[in-house]
């Protein structure tokens, strides 16, 4: 315990300041001495249900009332008691979403508008099949923090995080169209995928194929090295790709090749967005491709040169075809939210939810069959009953509410 | 042969972006393709020089007209000299065709042009002579025949008008075949070839060798050994492998002293390493085209590059050995020795590891003399850095050391730099000129490199033929300071402390400042040899035998693979099949479509007249980069259609993957609150607002110490420090002070008086319970046990004595309050110090 006796540090003085600095050690002593023991009925799985879906303990008069549902045979009502919570949303589903956001994958991010966008979405039971292709996003009512949502700065859901806004109150914290806020048609308009924090960390420079990486990693749950595919053909892949990095081609033959020849197809999705750095907004040029797609062109110019925004969906074919793409939707089309209806309507997208939420709210993977079961069933009611993801939240932690 | 063919002006450039146009339609055998339109006007003439002595000046009868006279400088004053053809093809040892003879140059020229192909230089008769070891005036065949085609060209390029033209002929009209293919398991060839080079070749081909010479066939890792020997063993023909003709024909270290029986041994050993092998047979379902290797093509490569001020080239086509040679056909030749770590690079080139192809000083001295003269020059380069992290890497340098230099190109990370010693800058060539990094215009793959100098605009670098440096910031100088003892070296430093890791294809250095348009005109260019290949489908789609075609540019792209670039269907007969289907084109090879590679597959496109260009019918504007197997003069090419008129093959859909999930090791089922949980927490039951400027600027700065993911295992001690610092913090602002107590206190705490120094001792329970009942809950089995909780922190007293069953000791301290009163705090510290307890433990941490 001597590491717990700091006597140098600004926390120590303070500390010392309010208890006198003796006693640090005495109650570091105690800090991690109580153990849980390992008893589960209605109350104590009404605990833990509460516990992993707002992040707080329930008061006395809160967990009473989950444990009569419980006991009354409503578990999946106990968990929606649960979401009652102002934390759920504030705390719970901010940082649930909140890694989807930057390149880093980090939870120590500001509260933005794609963070709000899901927040609000899981909230209201919206269609989270549209995460990627709605005209959407949630800000808090006119004149409830100083700074008005925009296009160019995100000052208004920094204040939203520091002010403590309450964000399962429906009325200080509202839908929107995404397209009012950024300036963009609403046809232009893709989810989350064109929202101001998503186009700052994924439009910015680069070719605009960390968009389409994220998008698979944060919402197929697969990064492009799952999807190495190399029997597809390669005619859709840019001339920025080397077909002879170093010298050698057997690196494009036999890597560079597998991921590319699927994604830049589907990435040209997203020929007409970039994210300008100096206004700090995104910026949509229809009919004009960015000229970050003809970056490095000279590297090989017998490759696909771009010369609109449509896209491709060749994993519809061969092995990754498993990632279940809706046969209704025509496998190609043009711009973001043609793109982000594909890939919200695949099967992939859907398992994707339900095992992220199977990790925020379980604490860890589906370790065997009867997990596995699980979420294929909560998967196919999500899919079967309009996407509400606090189904799937409240379906989950009664799945690992504990016997 | 056929008749009624077309005639067009290629320009086949490397970028893909082609020019042509049109001439007559009259040749009656082929499709002609002339390989120079769409270059830039050249100005200069080629450097001429002064024939080397010993050889009897010229006094016969001048030159009758201005073609002979171009003769007379370009090609005769070259060959004419005694050490090469002038030792026989001359007047005095009367060896025809007298095309060197030193009495009368118009006779020469006569003779000459016997012996000359005027379209296609690289055909000549002497060319493929002197290629072919008729009395090579160097120990490289090819180098001899790329010089005599350098001379011809010089002759013939400014009076040929059009440039050179390419005819298309039918290729050979073969079936695709079952084909013997080298197995990926390296066990038949250990068994077989490997013992026997091992035995006999390791002296040399072996990385291991004193004296190690690639390709490394015999190396003592059996893998290298098999990459290395798989482009020296035709599988198909064991005799026509390179390994048996070495020994058979050439008679290279044989090491019995009979190389007939050798060689043989070494056949038998190939032929019984092929006779393991099952052929792959052509799936008879396929819809194919005709086969051809890619040596039957056409060869497309060169002639429309500028060089008319060209001092020096190296076009690395030697294959093998330790010298590069240097064909620009002006003398002296600065041929490059190998040293450590020098590869030949696949398609013409070499790759640098670790060593350098160097010059003698006196060979490098041109250099000196030439540019001495002119006051300016270029250096030109096809280069595939290795990577973009080596600095002050040399590609080419004419230098002593690292501080002494008439000029270096090199890299620095994604720059291009250009050292110039001039009278306005140092002797190291300093500062130097580089490209802008922020531009990133050097990247690990083939580019395009030239950097100029010249006294009025100074240096120039361009890549990928366009001007990417500013303007030089030091104005121009003499190169009066130059040095004749310097060195040229390729990928290093003279002193060999200069490293540059890549791959050069061409080199080439000139005697002026190239313009924008000159160095366009070499990039256009492009590199390597590249083939016209026919792949017919008369057959298949009803035409006249030997009348249809699928055209590719194709060429060797790098060491492992080809690069088939933009298909046209072609007919060489004029006509123009109407209304034909073509979908899904894969390039098959050695009897199996490509595994990889197919840019074609999604090919769908009909044949149509309206769509006819010069060329036939455009297919794609792209290109195919596929993997080489055998080598170019073994890999044998055929197409496949998924429909091509009237024949379709239904191809099986490739299998989608199947997941099978299976168990993972049992983790817990319990976890960590992480940060904001935390704080949520602590706010919640203490009922501090979180805003609140105390609490909060604690929890911001302590917010990324606090455990930030849920699994137990990731708890760290410093989690426990931060978790500790922020209960207290909260505790302390639940109980405030005395004269600005917590806002929620006396509704959280009812029946205790914060103001009697005396509370903890005799009125514990009004604080005590509710705090336990306030963080842990109530009645809840999985938190822990109440009454040991209210033990702990006010009701334990040490019985010193006291043991258990087993006899040990039950001494421990007091209860936190009573250690606490003991220890002299107020009531309020007391408080917090009991609750910062309380709050910051696993009652609140686990969930």
């Amino acid at each position: 315990m001597k590491n717990m006796t700091y006597k140098k540090g600004k926390f120590a003085r303070r500390l010392a300041r309010i208890i006198g600095p003796w006693q640090i050690a005495l109650i570091g002593a105690l800090l991690a001495g109580f153990m849980a023991t390992a008893y589960a009925g209605p109350r104590e799985q009404a605990k833990r249900i509460h516990d992993r879906l707002a992040g707080v303990p329930p008061t006395d008069a809160v967990l009473q009332a989950m444990e009569n549902q419980i006991a009354g045979g409503d578990a999946v009502g106990a968990a929606y008691t649960a979401m009652d919570n102002k934390y759920f949303y504030n705390v719970t589903l901010k940082n649930f979403a909140a890694p989807w956001t930057n390149r880093d994958q980090s939870v120590f991010v500001p509260l933005n508008d794609y963070i709000a966008t899901v927040i609000g979405m899981v909230r209201d039971d919206i269609d989270f099949s549209t995460l990627l292709s709605a005209d959407l996003t949630y800000v808090g009512r006119s004149g409830i923090v100083a700074a008005a949502p925009a296009a160019n700065n995100n000052n208004h859901f920094d204040q939203l995080e520091a002010n403590n806004v309450d964000l399962s109150n429906t009325n200080d914290f509202v839908a929107m169209p995404q397209s009012s806020i950024l300036g963009i048609p609403s046809s232009a308009t893709a989810g989350v995928m064109t929202s101001r924090a998503a186009s700052e960390a994924f439009f910015v420079a680069g070719t605009n194929r960390a968009m389409f990486r994220f998008t698979l990693l944060n919402h197929m749950c697969n990064d492009m090295e799952q999807m190495l595919d190399t029997k597809l053909p390669p005619d859709w892949i840019r001339q920025d790709v080397s077909r002879s990095p170093g010298g050698d081609s057997r690196l494009f033959l036999n890597n560079c090749i597998g991921c590319h020849s699927g994604m830049d197809p589907l990435a040209g999705a997203y020929a007409y967005y970039n994210y300008n750095e100096d206004t700090g907004m995104l910026e949509y040029t229809p009919g004009n491709v960015q000229a970050k797609y003809y970056n490095n062109d000279l590297n090989f110019p017998q490759g696909f040169r771009t010369v609109d925004d449509s896209w491709e969906n060749r994993w519809r074919q061969g092995q990754n075809a498993y990632l279940g793409f809706d046969n209704s939707l025509p496998g190609s089309g043009n711009g973001a939210k043609s793109l982000g209806e594909e890939l919200g309507n695949s099967q992939a997208f859907a398992a994707c939810q339900v095992k992220k939420v199977f990790r925020a709210v379980c604490l860890r993977e589906p370790e065997n069959a009867a997990d596995r079961a699980a979420v294929n069933t909560i998967t196919n009611t999500f899919r079967s009953s309009g996407y509400r993801m606090k189904q799937v939240f409240a379906d989950t932690a009664v799945h690992c509410m504990g016997q | 042969m056929k008749t009624a063919k077309r005639t067009a002006t290629y320009s086949p450039l490397a970028t893909g972006m082609r020019v042509l146009r049109a001439t007559a339609i009259t040749v009656f055998a082929s499709a002609v393709l002339a390989a120079c339109g769409g270059g830039a006007a050249t100005t200069d003439n080629p450097l001429t020089q002064a024939p080397p002595p010993g050889n009897a000046p010229y006094t016969g009868p001048v030159a009758r007209d201005a073609d002979v006279l171009k003769f007379q400088q370009e090609f005769w004053s070259n060959a004419k000299t005694s050490d090469r053809c002038g030792s026989c093809h001359n007047e005095v040892v009367g060896q025809t065709p007298m095309f060197v003879r030193n009495d009368d140059v118009n006779l020469a020229y006569d003779e000459a042009l016997t012996v000359v192909n005027t379209t296609q230089p690289a055909l000549s008769r002497l060319v493929e002579k002197v290629g072919g070891g008729h009395n090579c005036w160097n120990t490289d065949p090819s180098s001899c025949a790329a010089i005599m085609t350098t001379w011809i060209e010089n002759w013939l390029g400014s009076s040929g008008g059009g440039g050179r033209q390419i005819i298309l002929t039918p290729p050979p009209s073969t079936e695709p075949g079952a084909s013997l293919n080298f197995p990926a398991d390296t066990a038949a060839f250990e068994a077989t070839v490997y013992p026997v080079l091992v035995a006999n070749c390791a002296g040399c081909h072996s990385s291991e060798s004193a004296t190690a010479q690639q390709p490394y066939f015999a190396d003592p890792d059996v893998g290298t050994a098999y990459d290395a020997a798989k482009p020296k063993i035709n599988l198909d023909t064991p005799a026509n492998s390179r390994m048996v003709i070495r020994l058979r024909s050439e008679f290279h270290n044989c090491w019995s002293g009979d190389c007939s029986a050798d060689a043989q041994a070494m056949e038998d050993a190939i032929a019984a390493f092929a006779g393991g092998i099952s052929p792959t047979t052509v799936d008879p379902n396929l819809v194919t085209s005709k086969a051809l290797r890619l040596v039957d093509g056409t060869l497309a490569a060169g002639g429309n590059r500028y060089e008319d001020a060209q001092i020096a080239l190296w076009e690395f086509k030697t294959g093998s050995g330790a010298i590069a040679y240097d064909t620009s056909g002006v003398d002296p030749a600065i041929d490059l020795n190998f040293s450590g770590g020098v590869t030949w690079f696949g398609g013409w080139g070499i790759t640098i590891t670790d060593g350098k192809a160097q010059a003698s000083t006196t060979a490098s001295a041109k250099l000196y003399d030439i540019i001495q003269e002119s006051g300016e020059f270029s250096i030109e380069a096809w280069v595939v850095p290795a990577n973009v992290t080596q600095e002050e890497a040399r590609i080419v340098s004419y230098s002593a050391g690292t501080t002494q230099r008439n000029f270096t190109l090199q890299q620095t990370l994604y720059d291009y730099r250009f050292q110039l010693r001039t009278t306005t800058t140092n002797l190291n060539g300093d500062p130097a000129l580089s490209t802008p990094s922020a531009d990133e215009v050097l990247q690990a793959t083939l580019q395009h490199v030239v950097a100029t100098y010249d006294p009025i605009n100074g240096r120039r670098i361009y890549v990928n033929g366009s001007l990417v440096t500013q303007i030089d910031p030091v104005p121009g100088g003499t190169l009066i300071d130059w040095q004749r003892e310097f060195a040229l070296v390729l990928g290093n430093e003279a002193s060999g402390d200069g490293l540059w890791q890549g791959t050069i294809r061409l080199a080439a250095i000139h005697r002026r400042a190239m313009t924008q348009e000159q160095v366009m005109q070499n990039f256009d260019a492009g590199v390597g040899e590249r083939f016209f290949m026919l792949f017919d489908i008369s057959e298949n789609i009803g035409a006249a035998p030997e009348s249809s075609y699928i055209l590719f540019e194709a060429a060797q792209y790098d060491t492992y693979a080809y690069l088939f670039d933009r298909p046209h269907f072609i007919t060489l007969d004029g006509s123009t099949p109407e209304g034909i289907p073509i979908r899904g084109l894969r390039v098959a090879m050695n009897g199996a479509e490509a595994r990889v590679g197919q840019t074609y597959a999604t090919l769908d496109d009909t044949l149509s007249a309206s769509e006819f260009g010069e060329l036939g019918q455009p297919l794609s504007s792209m290109g195919a980069v596929l993997p080489l197997e055998k080598g170019p003069q073994d890999d044998e090419f055929f197409l496949t259609f998924d429909v091509l008129a009237g024949n379709s093959f239904s191809r099986p859909a490739d299998p989608t993957l199947v997941v099978t999930e299976t168990d993972r090791p049992p983790s817990p089922h319990v976890g960590l609150r992480t940060f904001d949980e935390i704080n949520a927490t602590y706010a919640e039951v203490t009922l501090v607002d979180p805003t609140t400027p105390a609490v909060d600027m604690t929890y911001q700065e302590l917010r990324q110490s606090l455990p930030a993911v849920e699994s137990l295992n990731t708890f760290l001690s410093s989690h426990q420090v931060a978790i500790a610092q922020l209960a207290i913090q909260y505790c302390d602002a639940m109980i405030g002070t005395a004269g600005s107590p917590g806002p929620n206190l006396a509704a959280l705490f009812p029946g205790f008086d914060w103001n009697d120094n005396s509370e903890f001792s005799n009125n514990r329970d009004a604080f005590v319970n509710p705090l336990i009942d306030r963080i842990m809950g109530t009645n809840i089995g999985s938190q822990p046990v109440r009454a040991e909780v209210y033990e702990e922190l006010a009701s334990y007293q040490d019985p010193t004595t006291a043991v258990n069953a087993e006899g040990e000791s039950l001494d421990r301290p007091d209860n936190l309050i009573d250690r606490l009163i003991a220890g002299g705090s107020a009531t309020r510290s007391i408080g917090k110090g009991v609750c910062a307890a309380m709050l910051g433990n696993a009652v609140t941490l686990v969930q």
